[in-house]
């Protein structure tokens, strides 16, 4: 046991456990340091920059598992509750920031650290249990847990430690070290329905001998701000501009992400069969509207927080047809990996790979992309539901096939053959075609994370002026939002909120302002929008940085070659971006 | 109404040849559905798959919009946030035409980039410019003639029941598929079923794919 606890939580620690010291594995507290004033991903990416050699390999001994909540986290503030997983990647070969909701960063802050880290690698295949509260840090070994997917192992401990706890945890396939192996964060009901799904960080947890980290802030207080009064009116302004606008206050809460499935098919932007197609014939059967119904009528939730302390209440509980829970409600992603990218057209097939999907710990967008691939390949057919169901069973044993699938599109790719691989840097595409929209096809094609829909969101106006007015006809156009859009949405990582909150804040000054007061009055700084371009910058400009020193070069900064070449329905359009744009997204 | 205002000018629809087709048969299939308020809900989720309603094409989205379907200009400034003609996002809704057999989808604002993206006139549309819709012609003089609409999202709760007091053409298939969805809750609130005036058993729609040798069936609802 390793005994730190204090009273007050100030964020201002680091906890470092090392997995592989000599006797066992050790914790030990540092102070924040060099690291101050980081949070969510800043944190992570500059811990990772800064400590894990870029040429490691992602499995052994010197790469570094970093869990950081955000620099609201903690806090009253709403929509606060992110948390950052990062490290070098297994699936990229890069470094990886994956992003979830959960309880886990509101309690890792009001216990006071500002980022846990898991260093080494155990001489032996003995796994671990973590435990964390205010009272210090005990690693205990436990091969019991070993292979327990992720809802049995979180009954067990909540029948050992009580239901007030949050955990961290993977499933078999971090466990297997397989390269689509997500971390799983429980939510408000203590389920483990949010996962860091991007990269394979669950394959690095596993690689630590980690299966769970639980964590106890009975106790703690919330973290206080530097002037609480201004903190207070600035969270109020925040979550009434939250409320009032439309998409925060009435069409996530009513409909979750899955409401983008019907738009995303009519623009002809929805990728079908594998990135085949832009329209799916049956989206309205999987819609989110549809989704919506049947959740309200089964007696689940359509509208549902993934953290405490989160308004937008974008997500939901679904149940079976005789109304017993099934899996949380499946975002858009989800939806459309196991759905139209599958020809799959069946909400109820599509939960069971939810849920299993969490249940394993694997992505489900590189997992759906998979699926994509294997069916490409023909071992299914399009459209087969129970195959695809079968195929995730797969992984979940570790059978030889469930190997290959459990590394992702590209692995799987290669080992059967197939040409038409819709992944940047070796991760799978979301569910955005580039070709319908050139602009996030700029961005798979750049982010130092792989193909990720979340790298460049929508944050505000006047950040996004900085840099020049946009030509909305030019490919030049694409490149400058691309390139803004990446720097505000680095920036926003690290605050730990929710990206969600982008279209309030893009819409109403006010509300981008209340964030901006928010942050000034816990920290008592004078942040403005230049700042948070430059932290953004900062962020970007020290993920690029590893990954040069990984070994990517321009020519990594591209998407396959068939999107250039092969013609996308309905509208027969191919990505038109020059490679010598994409080369000027990070000219700053 | 005049064989040549049937006539496609653009891209070609099964939904419009299967309206020439039942013209010039003169077949007729209409359903006429009396049901307890509650089930509104339930058949706007029809209106999402796409629904044809007679209307004077010709006239730019903005007075289709304002004047046929009813909305006030400051609704469709402020609720219509995304507009997509022909399955492209528009920006203008003044200089866009609606021609014989377009097809209008209507959404609420949509989160993230991708909805900032497809947003009417968003300072983002530029993400998107491959497939903008850009109008080749010019407003005509006003024909009669059938749109194409879907409505998603907030607007098919808000603009759903207004619409479905009208006639509205559906395919059949997509018909049969939400009877065949619905619970026993569902029919008891349905009070009273006609197929072209005469008295429907709710088995006949429950069960049965009847509806199916109709390709298009227009549909009218009542509510108590």
């Amino acid at each position: 046991m390793y005994t730190f606890g204090r009273e007050e939580e100030f964020m201002d620690r680091i906890l470092r456990i090392d997995m592989g010291a000599e006797g066992g594995p050790k914790a030990k507290e540092a102070p924040v340091g060099e690291y101050a004033g980081y949070g969510g991903r800043a944190m992570t990416s500059a811990i990772v920059s800064k400590e894990v050699p870029p040429l490691c390999h992602p499995l052994g001994t010197e790469n570094k598992l970093v869990i950081a909540p955000g620099m609201l986290s903690g806090t009253i503030a709403a929509m606060s509750g992110r948390i950052s997983v990062g490290c070098k990647s297994p699936l990229t070969g890069g470094i990886k920031e994956a992003n979830s909701g959960g309880q886990a960063a509101q309690v890792i802050a009001r216990l006071g650290y500002a980022a846990l880290v898991l260093e080494g690698k155990p001489k032996d295949d003995t796994l671990y249990k973590i435990l964390i509260n205010k009272d210090g840090v005990k690693i205990i070994p436990d091969n019991t847990l070993k292979m327990l997917s992720n809802y049995d192992l979180i009954e067990k401990m909540k029948a050992d430690y009580g239901d007030k706890i949050a955990c961290i945890s993977i499933g078999p396939a971090g466990e297997m070290k397989m390269s689509a192996a997500s971390v799983a964060f429980t939510d408000m009901e203590l389920r483990p329905t949010r996962h860091a799904g991007r990269g394979g960080v669950g394959a690095v947890m596993g690689s630590k001998g980690v299966k769970v980290i639980v964590l106890d802030d009975s106790t703690m207080k919330m973290r206080s701000p530097k002037d609480p009064e201004k903190f207070r009116e600035a969270n109020k302004r925040f979550v009434e501009g939250l409320r009032k606008h439309p998409v925060t206050g009435q069409g996530l809460p009513a409909y979750g992400t899955n409401v983008l499935t019907n738009i995303l098919n009519e623009v002809g932007g929805y990728p079908t069969y594998n990135f085949k197609q832009g329209r799916f014939e049956s989206a309205g059967k999987i819609s989110g509207e549809t989704q919506a119904e049947l959740e309200v009528k089964r007696g689940g939730l359509a509208t549902h927080g993934c953290h405490r302390g989160c308004v937008i209440q974008c997500s939901g509980v679904y149940h079976d047809k005789d109304g017993h829970y099934l899996t949380k409600q499946p975002e858009y992603e989800t939806v459309w990996a196991h759905g139209g990218n599958c020809g799959i057209c069946d909400l109820d097939a599509i939960a069971r790979l939810d849920f299993l999907d969490d249940n394993y710990g694997v992505d489900t967008i590189e997992m759906g992309a998979t699926i994509g691939v294997a069916m490409e390949a023909g071992l299914a057919k399009f459209g087969d539901a129970e195959a695809a169901i079968n195929m995730v069973k797969e992984v979940g044993k570790g059978s030889y096939l469930g190997r290959i699938l459990g590394n992702g599109a590209a692995f799987t790719a290669k080992a059967f053959g197939v040409e038409r691989v819709p992944v940047v840097k070796g991760q799978a595409m979301p569910a955005y075609d580039p070709r319908a929209v050139q602009g996030i096809g700029v961005t798979y094609a750049t982010s130092p994370m792989g193909a990720d829909h979340t790298a460049g969101y929508a944050v505000a106006q006047n950040v996004l002026k900085v840099g020049g007015d946009v030509n909305a006809l030019k490919p030049e156009g694409q490149i400058e939002l691309s390139r803004n859009l990446q720097i505000a949405t680095a920036a926003i990582d690290s605050t730990g909120m929710c990206l969600f909150i982008a279209f309030a804040i893009l819409d109403q000054p006010d509300t981008f302002q209340s964030l901006l007061d928010l942050l000034n009055a816990f920290f008592g700084m004078s942040l403005t929008a230049d700042g948070v371009t430059d932290l953004g910058k900062k962020v970007l400009t020290l993920e690029r940085d590893f990954n040069a020193r990984a070994g990517f070069t321009s020519q990594h900064d591209r998407l396959p070659r068939f999107f250039s070449t092969e013609k996308l329905g309905p509208h027969n359009v191919t990505f038109q971006v020059k490679d010598e744009d994409l080369d000027k997204v990070f000219n700053w | 109404m005049g064989g040549e205002s049937l006539s496609r000018t653009h891209i070609g629809d099964i939904w419009m040849n299967s309206i020439k087709k039942n013209k010039e048969a003169g077949i007729k299939a209409h359903l006429h559905v009396v049901i307890t308020d509650r089930l509104t809900s339930e058949f706007c989720q029809l209106l999402q798959r796409g629904f044809m309603i007679e209307a004077q094409v010709g006239c730019n989205v903005s007075k289709f919009l304002c004047e046929q379907i009813g909305v006030t200009p400051e609704y469709v400034q402020g609720r219509i946030q995304s507009v997509f003609l022909d399955g492209k996002p528009v920006d203008d809704l003044d200089s866009a035409v609606i021609k014989n057999g377009s097809r209008l989808a209507l959404s609420a604002a949509m989160p993230g980039l991708v909805g900032a993206t497809m947003r009417r006139g968003g300072l983002y549309s530029s993400l998107r410019s491959a497939v903008t819709y850009r109008e080749t012609g010019d407003q005509s003089p006003t024909a009669e003639g059938f749109v194409q609409l879907k409505l998603f999202n907030l607007l098919m709760k808000e603009l759903g029941p207004y619409l479905l007091r009208r006639n509205i053409l559906l395919k059949s298939s997509d018909l049969v598929d939400f009877f065949k969805e619905q619970s026993e809750d569902f029919w008891q609130g349905c009070k009273g079923i006609f197929f072209n005036g005469k008295p429907v058993d709710p088995d006949l729609l429950r069960g049965g794919d009847w509806l199916i040798q109709h390709e298009l069936v227009e549909l009218s609802i009542d509510s108590l």
